[in-house]
């Protein structure tokens, strides 16, 4: 069987922007950066800015009481977004037929932290915990039951990269006949792990991220999740190349030369077949960490040059962790669908200013700038993950 | 329409239970399979001490399994999919229980506590830069992580793809909310495309009910494996020899 295009026909997002394609575009081309928030809830005696979804977020139905957590509630919040396509192509295809594929680095590990502090207090669970609100599989499970999707439905977790490799999956189970749609994106929850975690390794900044900034810091954590119908056939934008690597370096610190990073790059766009300077556009990893800024920027120059526009969204967002990958293909997603004849408006950098030295001078987005196409639109993202794990994933608009 | 994959090969196979380790003992057992014990610990030699004593009993049992299935070469060559229905999640809950207690975490620590700990540690120990994924589904694991595998085999069908699954019993605090028999094993499988090794049609159909076994989907394939019955259903996924 061979792939016939691999189509991402609807989307459904939440984040820290806001809720769903219009709201989320608006302020993301905007560079709105005010949408982030102070929390003292999450690292003891510390207060954060993170990019938290502070909308109210739909109540997971009573017969799927069992997965009532935070985390399965950020995706249906996506999900219920695109529920139409969803339930149309349920019926097209027919349920077992339908796979579902999602990333998340935390699953319900806040609901679980609430659990234990209940255990160590009372001697017992919470009433309403349940171990499928925590386990990784639970989130794909969640939407799987929700939706009466029928055929495979697994979680990917590979920390940050998670997102990004659902939807590389999802369009190997397309080529491989298994499914006929693929529900696929990811979803992360703020939580104290993953706070007190990248806190403890000294990784977080404070005030908002300022990525590939001479005086970045660190990172500024997010939630949210992002959800598409991907489908097999060549409309619509597509997902057009994948590339995946290891650096088989470090569990927390990405290698320096950036070697793994320009592999993924160079992976995405050999299985797409698309020469460099074909691409329009490419959202950083750009964490804000002095060492993942860096070696993304080699990596890029090495593949790019320093004249492709490209831009971190994580001072918008934060760094949503294993939703990360989907929602910045999310944000690609927009890009292309946003599209006026032969001009994309893109997603603006927002930092200081400050040049560092040791990073290549990159092109880096500015407020209201635009791409002018000579071709097809083809727009890339970076995703980078704990463990030495990358993912880049290039999309572009139909032939 | 076809609701299967194309054929996969097992190349070559490996797996690790307390007391269980050579192919041997894995035969036996497949011929009159019972129970597994369930405490003890790989010791995983092959790792340098460094990086040992920093393994989880779990990273250490999953690394035993795919050392044993790799001849040297292919180590740092073949793709992975690693595969685990709880993973770190006992590391993970140690570290609830700091935060609870209002105590500083182990930056060390948290980094292995991610869900792809042994993916990313398999690469380290041997010097791989191939993609590696992990995944988890609930009681659908060993199925959804072969899928996962042959997800890998349709990007480059060319290259072997190295699977391995494996868990450990979960802590006191939440064993008691999962219904399954503790264990505490790894399987691995080479699969490719081509190649000398049997060929395995896999896809899905209409649900079975789910077997009562004292041992792990995994190794109920293994022991599927090493037999001649023609079919193998474990929920609503099938296997059946080409």
């Amino acid at each position: 069987m061979t792939r016939s295009g691999c189509g991402l026909a609807a989307l459904g997002l939440v984040s820290a922007l806001g809720a769903g394609v219009d709201e989320t575009w608006q302020r993301l081309v905007a560079g709105d950066s005010s949408r982030l928030s102070l929390r003292d809830d999450l690292v003891p005696g510390q207060r954060l800015l993170v990019g938290a979804v502070e909308r109210p977020l739909p109540a997971i139905p009573d017969p799927l009481a069992r997965f009532a957590c935070r985390n399965n509630a950020m995706a249906l919040a996506a999900l219920q977004q695109i529920e139409g396509p969803l339930r149309s192509a349920l019926a097209r295809h027919g349920a077992a037929r339908v796979g579902v594929v999602m990333g998340t680095s935390t699953s319900g590990v806040s609901d679980a932290e609430a659990s234990i502090r209940h255990v160590m207090h009372h001697g017992g669970h919470a009433p309403a915990f349940d171990y499928a609100q925590l386990e990784f599989g639970g989130l794909a499970a969640f939407v799987a039951a929700y939706l009466g999707a029928a055929g495979p439905a697994y979680t990917i977790s590979t920390a940050c990269s998670s997102g990004a490799r659902a939807l590389a999956s999802a369009r190997s189970l397309l080529a491989l006949g298994v499914c006929d749609a693929v529900v696929a994106g990811g979803a992360d929850t703020l939580c104290g792990l993953t706070s007190n975690g990248f806190w403890s390794l000294q990784a977080l900044c404070e005030g908002v991220t300022n990525p590939c900034s001479r005086n970045r810091s660190g990172l500024t954590l997010g939630e949210g999740a992002a959800v598409f119908l991907v489908l097999r056939g060549g409309e619509g934008i597509q997902l057009l190349g994948v590339g995946e690597s290891s650096e088989a370096h470090h569990m927390s610190a990405p290698e320096p030369t950036g070697a793994g990073a320009e592999a993924a790059m160079r992976g995405a766009l050999a299985d797409a077949g698309v020469d460099p300077d074909a691409v329009a556009y490419l959202n950083l990893h750009g964490t804000g960490t002095p060492l993942n800024d860096r070696m993304e920027c080699l990596a890029v120059e090495r593949v790019f040059g320093v004249a492709l526009p490209q831009s971190s969204t994580k001072p918008l967002v934060g760094h949503t962790l294993g939703a990360a990958g989907a929602l910045e293909a999310a944000f690609c997603w927009l890009v292309l669908d946003r599209r006026e004849g032969d001009a994309l408006a893109l997603p603006p950098h927002c930092w200081d200013g400050v040049r560092d030295p040791e990073i290549p001078p990159v092109h880096l987005v500015e407020k209201g700038e635009l791409a002018r196409l000579r071709g097809p639109a083809c727009v890339m993202t970076n995703s980078f993950g704990f463990g030495g794990n990358n993912c880049t994933l290039l999309l572009g608009a139909g032939a | 329409m076809r609701a299967g994959a194309p054929p996969a090969r097992v190349l070559r196979w490996s797996a690790w239970a307390p007391g269980r380790e050579a192919q041997a003992d894995w035969q036996a057992w497949a011929h009159a399979p019972e129970a597994l014990p369930f405490e003890g610990q790989a010791e995983a030699r092959f790792l340098p001490p460094m990086l040992r004593r920093r393994c989880t009993p779990l990273t250490r049992i999953v690394l035993s399994a795919a050392f044993g299935c790799l001849a040297e070469a292919e180590r740092s060559a073949v793709r992975s999919v690693f595969a685990s229905r709880h993973g770190s999640l006992n590391e993970s809950i140690e570290l609830l229980e700091s935060i609870v207690r209002g105590e500083r975490i182990s930056p060390a620590k948290f980094s292995h506590t991610v869900h792809n700990a042994q993916a990313g540690l398999f690469c380290i120990a041997t010097g791989n830069c191939r993609s590696s994924s992990s995944i988890a589904a609930r009681t659908d694991t060993f199925p959804c992580g072969y899928l996962e595998a042959l997800a890998q085999l349709e990007r480059e069908p060319a290259r072997p793809v190295l699977y391995v699954i494996g868990d450990v019993p979960l802590a006191p605090t939440f064993a008691p909310l999962v219904p399954e028999p503790p264990a505490a094993y790894a399987l691995a499988l080479l699969l490719a495309r081509e190649g000398t090794g049997s060929a395995l049609e896999f896809g899905l159909r209409d649900e079975v009910a789910p077997a009562e076994r004292p041992w792990p989907d995994a190794l109920e394939f293994l022991r599927w494996l090493l037999g001649d019955e023609p079919a193998l259903a474990l929920g609503r996924f099938y296997w059946t020899r080409c």
